[in-house]
């Protein structure tokens, strides 16, 4: 099919977007970088200016691209296809901001490892065929066999292992790539097809700030590798890492964090349960926050997790002073609205 | 004025108390039924819709720029408001350079970020504050206090001098006979003024012999040729306008656009959440409450037609900017703050030769200190046991507003 040029209006930078190719994906494979969260149409921080040129707007959702604002000429990066030769900027801002970016790319891997680690929680350790170096909190995409779907899984191991990935799947009931593929007949030795790395959220660069991690789940994957990257290189003064469930059966490497937290004395692991009485923390992650800290003041803090925790959690943490731009989301994001009814939900981890 | 007969009652009757009290019903009825309308009360005409302000304000040929009778009375003559051609040239030269986009952005960063953390950290650990008295038009004042040379004058002394102006400047009423209807009101004015030269005459006397980067220094001696300074009595009445309305509607706009918020608690904490959005959210609050209300005038040279109202030559008409900003043909649900609606731009810094010389100042002053605020106290919420009223016809915010948080 046709290509178009696309091009940035302050940057400059040129590409060639596929007609069938979204116009975020072109230009990260490009590595050029533009901001974006999700990929899927569902947080519209990828929101670009069309200044010249026509997109179709693919599957892009009325609640992230209103009508007004697609009449006003704004697109999400992520589902637009051009239509013409485009001229565009993106709304966020595209300043070098210090963090290195990778260029977004296709590779095939086979399935090394296929573990339960938690309660309808699996780790699955992918050798790639060719690297995919990211930053620490970034994610790929996963294809489920025999179809287009895509899910979106964090890496939990550092950046600095780029040829095999590992990732925490949670089981959805009558979830396609869960149900009817992770949890169902997914065995080492399978090929897979991965795409990535995307997303922003993460520590891509070093900070002064000291940093409280909040996971529910399988929201600890990018805090692993946040964990790891930041003791490995020095990017954080301090770091607690809070992990919540609802029982033990929920937690999982808590004896590498333990292990961690042993060796390093700035780093902290504070696993929560919110459902069972235990010698270690009980309540909501939140709560256990809360009643922790009496001031957050100059911290930062990284949250991961359904969307209610990632919520109360930066509730919490301005309740107790933490400036808002300090506070990183990464929140599951529900796809179901962009899916046939057959697909149910799945979140991405 | 034979226009005072021809008057429908609705409008021979409203009242100056009326107008300060809450201007909005009156002027949507004045939209709608006589955009353009001459109010006994005030003895002028207003202008009320967009398109009305718009036609006036834009239209130098025919319009000139002039002060109401109570701001003349105030200010004194020339100010930068009420001069027109080469005079008004010069005095707008005189205080634009240090207020130009591009100037603005080398220094305000440096001028305004200490002052806004200086203000927060004040009160971050109260627990609770009057943000009108204790943060916006404390960083207000400062941060232009600073920029013009006022460092030795209090915020406080500032804000007093901003106040007392700004009652002697809408003391508008008349009587039918054209005398004013409450003289005493021009007190405060005068008081204000008397106490501003004693301060400022021995700063002038310093900056004659010493010139520094303060923008009053620069007043006296840019575009002079050597040895020379501009006299004190030109430069007078322009700093009356800028000790009132400059020292005040930052405060004013910043005040308004918490309260905004407010109305609408998850456009607030959206906007606490993503400081990005501080922009958005003072440029509609400008819209919503206009701080320079109902405070510019023009004249016209000839005779000539607005709206349907014909205006002899020498009229003076108000341009209404707040009432124009609620125009229902430009803005669905005027009266409400929405961060979300379409930006169509709005009049608050008016149109024309005359438009606000600080626009881009001001902003970035409002941007600066609600950014601190809310990085600083991003728990800040409205204390619901206090009423948010507002006041003023001329000049238009919230009277208090206050606030309460976690320490």
């Amino acid at each position: 099919m046709a290509a178009h040029s696309v091009r940035l209006k302050t940057l400059g930078a040129e590409t060639l977007c596929g007609a069938d190719q979204p116009v975020l994906d072109a230009f990260l494979r490009e590595n050029v970088w533009l901001p974006h969260g999700c990929a899927q149409g569902t947080c519209g921080s990828c929101k670009l200016r069309v200044i010249e040129g026509e997109v179709d707007h693919g599957a892009a959702p009325e609640f992230t691209l209103t009508t007004d604002e697609r009449a006003e000429g704004l697109a999400l990066a992520c589902q637009a296809r051009p239509r013409s030769d485009l001229l565009v900027e993106p709304l966020a801002d595209i300043a070098d901001d210090g963090v290195v970016r990778h260029p977004l790319r296709d590779v095939v891997g086979t399935v090394a490892e296929l573990t339960d680690i938690a309660r309808g929680t699996r780790r699955l350790v992918i050798d790639l065929d060719e690297p995919i170096p990211f930053t620490a909190g970034q994610y790929v995409e996963l294809t489920v066999p025999g179809t287009e779907l895509r899910r979106q899984y964090s890496m939990a191991n550092p950046p600095s292992e780029t040829s095999r990935l590992e990732l925490h799947v949670r089981h959805t009931p009558g979830g396609a790539a869960t149900d009817g593929w992770i949890f169902a007949g997914m065995a080492v030795g399978d090929r897979v097809d991965v795409r990535g790395p995307l997303g922003v959220f993460g520590v891509g660069r070093p900070q002064d700030e000291p940093a409280i991690l909040i996971a529910g789940g399988t929201g600890l994957a990018p805090m692993k590798s946040i964990v790891l990257a930041a003791l490995a290189e020095g990017l954080v003064p301090e770091i607690w890492l809070y992990h919540g469930g609802r029982t033990e059966a929920d937690l999982y490497d808590g004896d590498v964090f333990r292990e961690l937290e042993g060796r390093h004395p700035d780093f902290h692991y504070r696993p929560c349960l919110s459902e069972q009485e235990w010698d270690g923390a009980s309540g909501l992650v939140t709560d256990v926050v809360l009643a922790d800290f009496t001031s957050c003041k100059g911290m930062s803090a990284y949250l991961c997790g359904p969307p209610a925790m990632v919520e109360a959690g930066a509730k919490v943490l301005k309740r107790r002073r933490m400036a808002p731009r300090l506070i990183f989301k990464e929140e599951f994001t529900d796809t179901s609205d962009l899916l046939s009814p057959s697909t149910a939900e799945e979140e991405r981890t | 004025m034979t226009a005072v007969h021809e008057t429908p009652a609705w409008i021979a009757e409203i009242t100056m108390a009326e107008l300060e009290r809450n201007p909005y019903p009156f002027y949507e009825r004045l939209r709608k039924e006589c955009p353009v309308a001459f109010i006994p009360a005030l003895g002028f005409h207003v202008a009320t819709t967009k398109e009305a302000c718009q036609e006036v304000g834009g239209n130098s040929d025919i319009w000139d720029g002039l002060i109401s009778p109570a701001g003349g009375r105030t200010f004194g003559h020339p100010n930068v408001l009420n001069a027109n051609g080469p005079e008004h040239d010069e005095l707008r030269g005189m205080v634009e350079p240090s207020l130009q986009p591009a100037e603005v952005n080398r220094y305000v960063e440096d001028l305004v970020r200490p002052i806004a953390r200086r203000y927060v950290e004040a009160i971050e650990d109260a627990g609770r504050a009057d943000l009108v008295a204790e943060f916006c038009e404390p960083v207000s004042v400062r941060s232009l206090g600073d920029l013009m040379g006022l460092q030795s004058v209090g915020s406080d002394k500032l804000r007093e001098w901003f106040h007392k102006l700004s009652v002697s400047f809408t003391n508008a009423g008349v009587l039918e006979n054209g005398d004013w209807a409450n003289p005493e009101g021009f007190r405060p004015g005068d008081e204000a003024r008397a106490e501003i030269r004693a301060v400022l005459d021995p700063l002038i006397d310093k900056w004659i012999v010493e010139p520094d980067d303060s923008a009053l220094s620069h007043w006296l001696h840019d575009g002079m040729p050597e040895g020379q300074v501009r006299d004190r009595e030109q430069l007078y009445p322009t700093v009356f306008v800028f000790l009132l309305g400059a020292m005040q509607e930052p405060g004013h706009a910043m005040a308004s656009t918490i309260a905004g918020l407010w109305t609408k608690p998850e456009q607030f904490e959206r906007v606490v959440d993503d400081p990005k959005q501080i922009r958005r959210a003072i440029t509609e609050s400008m819209r919503w409450t206009s701080p320079i209300w109902s405070a510019v005038a023009r004249t016209n040279k000839v005779d000539t037609t607005v709206a349907g109202t014909f205006l002899p030559a020498g009229s003076l008409v108000m341009l209404s900017y707040g009432s124009a900003n609620h125009d229902e043909n430009d803005y669905d649900a005027p009266s409400e703050y929405d961060l979300d609606r379409a930006p169509v731009p709005h009049l608050a810094f008016g149109a024309g030769k005359h438009a606000c010389a600080g626009s881009y100042f001001a902003s970035e002053v409002c941007r600066i200190g609600l950014e601190e605020l809310f990085e600083a106290i991003p728990n800040l919420e409205r204390d619901e046991n206090k009423e948010i009223d507002f006041w003023g016809w001329g000049f238009r915010g919230p009277v208090e507003l206050h606030a309460h948080w976690e320490v």
